[in-house]
């Protein structure tokens, strides 16, 4: 009896194609070309030319895949390598103050007692609630009365902190034992060195997944920048790309180009670092 | 170094933890915290920490009054429970962490981290994570991690409790060689009463968070100060029946005489405890019990009788040969006989 079963058991193992398998294959897969068509549309029509892009039937690879004309022009016509500055320098300065201030506050708010605690923090998590386009227009009034209108100051301040990346560290500190922290106190370590010392560690794919979403959001963020800033010299690469595509006419290969320009460092950051974006949420108390 | 515990008392909102704790450890001493599970022993040894503050009362380190100092200036090590150690550290790193807050330089630290690895026999794996050790090897790396900057005081929560039996033994005599190596005060938790009795230099037995006798383990064991005491050590555990003084004598529950003598107490109503090896085997004596069951363990036989209702044990030796349901004439001992207040555990005798 049990060698039969377990010779079933084996044959299940060792067949490769139940027709389970293959359905669920051809579903993945299906799901795999409708997720990552439009981005090779984009990436393939941004090497072709202007007759090609409106040839019918569409050709599905370029003629020339070494036409570089279309992103020649677009850096030509749109100060695009200023966009991408402007772009990189937000993305730095949010991440850099952002992780910072999360890093301290999730301690805080996880480890250390003070009165109010867990009502001061509730409220922050209410905070959550109001919507983002309310926060905008107080946001603005800010920005205009400290004079910070149209400088990249006013793409980084108002996101120097997060309560939802605070709450999701905060949710992988709460973890920790209690036990590493009072080992760490009889060692003689201050709650700072503890932190960067024990904490930050042990956090890394927690905060890798929050540095991760922060510049993703950062990157491809457009509505703040659109009101924040009115100059060339300030504007950042999603907005550069919609006014490149209103001044720039019908032409779709050049949009195309722009838009990989805008698009493409995003993609490389996550191929890169999908590993721990994956293990992050898994672990960092994200459900949902 | 000495430690004073005076009047230590410990309140968690209304549920008193400690309770009224007083002793004086000696410099040098490895001495036991024993009890049952939710006696107090943890929090004890977090006061000693710093990891917590008593209610009331002082503790004293040499002629310092260390109680509200925090633990950071404490000096002292710590073995917890679940090991503590930091997990993204390899062995080396952890074993070095202490080193590197006291700012010891680089140098001087890994070479006193080596040596302590030595000390414990973890030298082999100092580059490894502490994932990738053993249960006892974590263990040893915790310890190696509270001895490193040579603590004034070493103290060990239950650290054996995760360990199958041979590991516990070995680490147990590995602790006390350590202990005895570096002359470190130790305080051991533990609520196993074999380990406590192996290791000890004294023994302070709580229950409710009140120190019920703190001595020698031999001596808690001789000469326990309540009926408590005495039903926790011992194995197999002390016999105990029910019985009353009349006229001095101590009669069992279904009237025979124990041939136990107590002056003073007639009419109260007390527990008769004996050990084991106290039993004796008096063909023509007066006080009769009912073999359940005999098993030989090698030399000695282990047999069970029905007394005054109750099961009790006793040794003898294994030529004598009884059948079951059999009557036979026992006695005791002069030692390991006791005799305690009923409701209070008080001791008589
Ligand atoms: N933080 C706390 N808040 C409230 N009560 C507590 C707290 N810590 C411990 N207690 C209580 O104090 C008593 C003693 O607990 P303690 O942890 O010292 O027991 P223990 O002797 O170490 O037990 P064990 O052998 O199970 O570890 C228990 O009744 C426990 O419920
Ligand atoms: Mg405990």
């Amino acid at each position: 009896m049990a060698s039969k079963s377990r010779d079933t058991e084996t044959q299940i193992n060792k067949e490769p194609i139940s027709i389970g398998r293959i359905i669920m294959y051809i579903v993945l897969l299906l799901g795999a070309v409708v997720m990552i068509f439009p981005f090779y549309w984009m990436i393939t029509g941004a090497f072709k030319t202007w007759t090609e892009v409106n040839l019918m039937p569409p050709t599905l690879f370029p003629e020339n895949p070494f036409n570089i004309e279309n992103f020649v022009y677009a850096f030509k016509t749109a100060p695009f390598a200023k966009y991408f500055l402007n772009s990189v320098l937000a993305l730095l300065g949010c991440i850099v103050t952002c992780s910072f201030t999360t890093i301290l506050a999730a301690f805080a708010f996880s480890r250390l007692r003070f009165p109010g605690r867990e009502f001061i923090f509730s409220l922050l998590l209410s905070l959550m609630m109001v919507p983002y386009e309310m926060i905008i227009i107080t946001n603005y009034r800010t920005i205009v009365t400290w004079k910070l209108h149209n400088t990249i100051w006013a793409l980084i301040l108002p996101f120097m902190s997060s309560i939802f990346y605070t709450y999701i560290l905060k949710g992988f500190f709460d973890s920790v034992p209690d036990s590493l922290y009072q080992a760490a106190k009889v060692d003689g370590c201050s709650d700072w060195k503890y932190l960067w010392r024990v904490m930050v560690p042990m956090a890394k794919s927690s905060l890798a997944t929050i540095i991760l979403l922060n510049s993703i959001a950062t990157w491809n963020s457009f509505l703040w920048p659109m009101i924040a800033t009115n100059s060339k010299d300030v504007r950042t690469l999603p907005f550069g790309l919609y006014a490149f595509m209103t001044e720039g006419g019908q032409r779709n290969e050049r949009m195309m180009a722009a838009a990989t320009i805008v698009v493409l460092p995003m993609i490389i950051v996550f191929l890169f670092a999908r590993k721990y974006i994956i293990s992050g949420m898994s672990r960092g108390g994200i459900k949902g | 170094m000495k430690i004073r515990l005076e009047n230590i008392v410990k309140r968690f909102r209304d549920n008193t933890a400690v309770d009224h704790f007083s002793a004086v450890i000696e410099s040098g001493e490895l001495v036991t915290l024993l009890g049952p599970s939710g006696c107090g022993k943890s929090t004890m040894l977090n006061m000693l920490s710093g990891i917590l503050y008593p209610t009331e009362g002082k503790i004293y380190f040499d002629d310092d009054d260390v109680t509200f100092v925090s633990s950071e200036k404490r000096g002292i090590g710590l073995v917890f429970q679940n090991y503590a150690l930091y997990p993204h550290m390899t062995v080396l790193e952890n074993i070095c962490f202490p080193l590197e807050i006291q700012k010891v330089p680089k140098a001087e630290r890994i070479e006193r981290a080596k040596k302590m690895a030595e000390l414990v026999h973890v030298d082999t794996m100092l580059n490894r994570k502490p994932g990738q050790l053993s249960g006892g090897q974590q263990q040893r790396v915790a310890i190696a991690r509270a001895l490193v900057k040579q603590p004034r005081l070493l103290l060990l929560d239950e650290p054996l409790s995760n360990l199958d039996a041979r590991l516990r033994i070995e680490m147990r005599e590995e602790i006390r060689r350590i202990q005895l190596e570096t002359g470190v005060t130790t305080i051991f938790v533990t609520h196993d009463q074999e380990e406590a009795m192996s290791i000890s230099d004294h023994i302070i037995l709580m229950k409710l968070g009140v120190l019920q006798q703190f001595d020698k383990p031999q001596y808690l064991y001789d000469q326990p100060a309540n009926c408590f005491v005495a039903d926790f050590l011992g194995n197999p555990p002390i016999n105990k029946v029910e019985a009353k003084v009349e006229n001095g004598k101590v009669i069992l529950a279904d009237g025979q005489d124990s041939g136990v003598r107590l002056e003073g107490h007639d009419g109260e109503k007390v527990w008769l405890s004996f050990r084991s090896e106290s039993v004796l085997y008096k063909p023509e004596s007066e006080l009769r019990a009912k073999v359940i069951l005999t098993s030989v363990m090698g030399k000695e036989k282990i047999t069970s009788f029905d007394l005054a209702g109750k099961e009790v044990r006793g040794y003898f030796d294994s030529s004598l040969d009884f059948e079951r349901g059999e009557e036979v004439g026992i006695g005791f001992k002069k030692t390991g006989v006791f005799v305690f207040n009923f409701e209070s555990g008080e001791r008589y005798l």
